[in-house]
């Protein structure tokens, strides 16, 4: 009989304690996996009523808050003026960081050769994207805010935003060229095209849906940063900008200022810029998301 | 063909008419920006340093001031008193707010980089001493009283050490932490000396948790701006006690009253607002202006703001300052976009 083997072979072990062990185990698991997402509901719970009760009891309209700039007194402040100023930002750092970590990308993929000095790059690359954000802030305050004496304007705040994503849209470029199957390569080659060629006409059209998959990703996360902009010092202006010369302050750092008011004014109008954000945000999370989804299969 | 042709003619005016809009939009996008500011001439950015304290009224003034003159920008950055000198005596500000006068050291600096400046007076902060509403035995408080409570290696620490009817529970101390104006100003004028305090008090640089401490604690005693006190004293157990004046000796709660005519005493202090004087050399109708503004309006926006304003005196001392100002750089007072009222 089975049993009697079984009892021969594992008599010494105490076979219910081994199953309450591995309950034990996944009961664990699972709890440190819910983890996370039970932090992230309580916070969206949070910022919904703090959202909720700014609209109710403090009466924040929606219209005033898109189409008016920040204030002093709580009930003239909007959120136009940060919202501006964050897509301008958004903008400039998207100029400045996407030519140059493409080209940083193909560099690295199509043309550099396995070297000493590549794997140094590459290396240092990695190093790059683990920065805290803030130090970024302050090599824009030393180099330009306070070295070339811009002052605490829009550009400089995107140069700190634009080294900050730079790795994260060379990392994520380089796994979309990577992507991209050398017979497609060599179908080019194999029909005269010269290296550029192809990496203009076939590599790239391949690799484009990853790539900008990755750059909108970065600017996500750039939008969202507040360690930077508080370093240039863009915190303390509440009007629009108009150019990239203007000082300004984006979402997060209104959304800071707000929160640290004594007001409970101030602070529904930070939870109300919260969601405005969050929405953004996940707008473009989503964006990201249905591109990569939509060029999945081809190639 | 004709087909063709008509389509192309079609198309041709959607695109004129797509331009002519797009033109539109952009004229009036443009006239939105400048608008406004076309009939006085004042342009350009007035950067403003200094006490995190003052900084709401510099803050508010320069806000109606640029609704005012649109195409001005005043950037107010506080990041405290003695911060802010470090800029404003390195010309990198104009403006400078402060919740104490300059010190020695910072005349120093403002000498060394050649930073000539005086200031206008712009309001009263009180000073507020918070007891928790349930604490009965204590009516009021001296001054020696503060100081024996306070000062460094200070003894007291039971109630009943204060004044022996007092109860024999142990006092528990909260209060702001060195890095705060408002601690140089309560430690020179109560203990004889800036940075004079006992060592084994709960510090913070938050006056709200200092309020929240001695609404939470029967036995707890404190002191913190009046302002954070004002927020919360009428949802909580907190209020302020009486503090002997050193005018004439009796006690007086920091009221408005008592606070404007000068009775709540020492433990109300003047703000300031320092203007660097090579900024109006400058820019005398920017900068003039706004120091025309400020003084204007200062009465009014530092209770805005929850302070107390200064003496009709003041704002007369204030315009003879401003006028021999612009007397010194040349510059004719009725030429001011911005006129005395």
């Amino acid at each position: 009989m089975s049993t009697d083997t079984d009892e021969g072979l594992f008599g010494d072990i105490d076979l219910g304690w081994e199953h309450t062990k591995n309950k034990l185990f996944l009961g664990l698991i699972f709890a440190a996996s819910m983890f996370g997402v039970v932090m992230l509901a309580l916070l969206l719970l949070d910022v919904a009523h703090t959202f909720y009760v700014g609209l109710t009891e403090f009466n924040i309209s929606l219209v005033q808050f898109f189409t008016v700039d920040g204030s002093r007194r709580p009930e003239l402040a909007g959120f136009r003026g940060a919202i501006i100023a964050s897509v301008m930002l958004m903008l400039f750092t998207a100029i400045l960081a996407f030519f140059i970590g493409l080209g940083t990308a193909v560099y690295l993929e199509e043309y550099a050769p396995d070297t000493r000095i590549t794997r140094l790059l590459e290396a240092n690359l990695a190093n790059l994207a683990g920065v805290p954000s803030i130090v970024y802030g302050l090599l824009a305050l030393a180099a330009l805010v306070n070295g070339i004496g811009t002052g605490p304007i829009l550009i400089a705040g995107s140069v700190a935003l634009a080294l900050l994503v730079m790795p994260i849209i060379i990392v994520s470029s380089q796994e979309a060229l990577r992507a991209v199957p050398d017979s497609v390569r060599n179908g080019s080659y194999a029909t005269g095209a010269t290296k550029w060629q192809t990496i203009k006409e076939v590599v790239l059209p391949a690799a484009m849906p990853g790539i900008l998959t990755g750059t909108i990703l970065a600017l996500a996360r750039a939008i969202g940063e507040t360690a930077p902009l508080l370093m240039v010092g863009a915190l303390f202006t509440n009007r629009m900008p108009f150019g990239p010369l203007d000082r300004f302050s984006g979402m997060p750092t209104q959304i800071y200022g707000w929160a640290a008011e004594p007001s409970q004014h101030f602070i529904h109008l930070a939870g109300v810029g919260i969601v405005v954000l969050l929405s953004i945000l996940l707008t473009m999370n989503g964006v990201a998301i249905y591109l990569r989804n939509k060029y999945e299969t081809e190639v | 063909m004709r087909n063709r042709s008509s389509d192309t003619t079609d198309r041709t005016v959607n695109r004129r008419q797509f331009l002519a809009g797009a033109g539109t939009v952009g004229a009036i996008a443009i006239a939105g920006c400048t608008g406004g500011g076309d009939g006085d001439g004042l342009a350009g950015t007035i950067d403003a340093s200094g006490s995190n304290t003052v900084a709401p009224i510099t803050s508010w003034t320069g806000e109606n001031f640029q609704n005012e003159f649109q195409d001005v920008l005043v950037d107010v950055d506080p990041q405290g008193t003695g911060a802010g000198f470090q800029e404003f005596c390195r010309a990198n500000s104009a403006v400078q707010s402060a919740s104490r006068e300059i010190t020695d050291e910072e005349i120093a600096l403002c000498e060394e980089e050649g930073v000539d400046y005086d200031f206008l007076e712009v309001g009263l902060d009180g000073l507020s001493v918070v007891k928790n509403s349930e604490n009965d035995w204590v009516d009021n408080i001296t001054l020696e009283e503060l100081q024996m409570i306070w000062e460094f290696e200070s003894d007291i620490e039971l109630w009943s050490d204060v004044r022996d009817e007092w109860p024999d529970e142990e006092m528990q101390l909260h209060a702001r932490d060195s890095a705060s104006g408002t601690f140089d100003y309560f430690t020179e004028y109560i203990n004889g000396e800036m940075g004079n305090i006992r060592d084994d008090y709960s510090a913070t640089s938050q006056t709200n948790e200092i309020m929240g401490a001695v609404a939470d604690n029967q036995y707890a005693f404190g002191w913190g701006g009046l302002g954070y006190l004002r927020e919360i004293e009428d949802d909580q157990p907190i209020e302020a006690v009486p503090v002997e004046s050193d005018v004439d000796g009796d006690f007086y709660l920091p009221e408005e009253d008592n606070i404007e005519e000068g009775l709540y005493s020492p433990l109300a202090r003047p703000l300031f607002a320092y203007f660097n004087l090579a900024s109006l050399e400058e820019e005398p109708d920017l900068i003039g202006s706004f120091a025309q503004f400020y003084i204007n309006n200062a009465q009014e926006f530092a209770r805005d703001e929850g302070f107390y304003a200064a003496p009709d005196e003041v704002t007369q001392e204030n315009q003879d300052k401003l006028d021999s100002w612009l007397e010194q750089v040349g510059f004719d007072r009725d030429d001011l976009s911005v006129q005395p009222e």
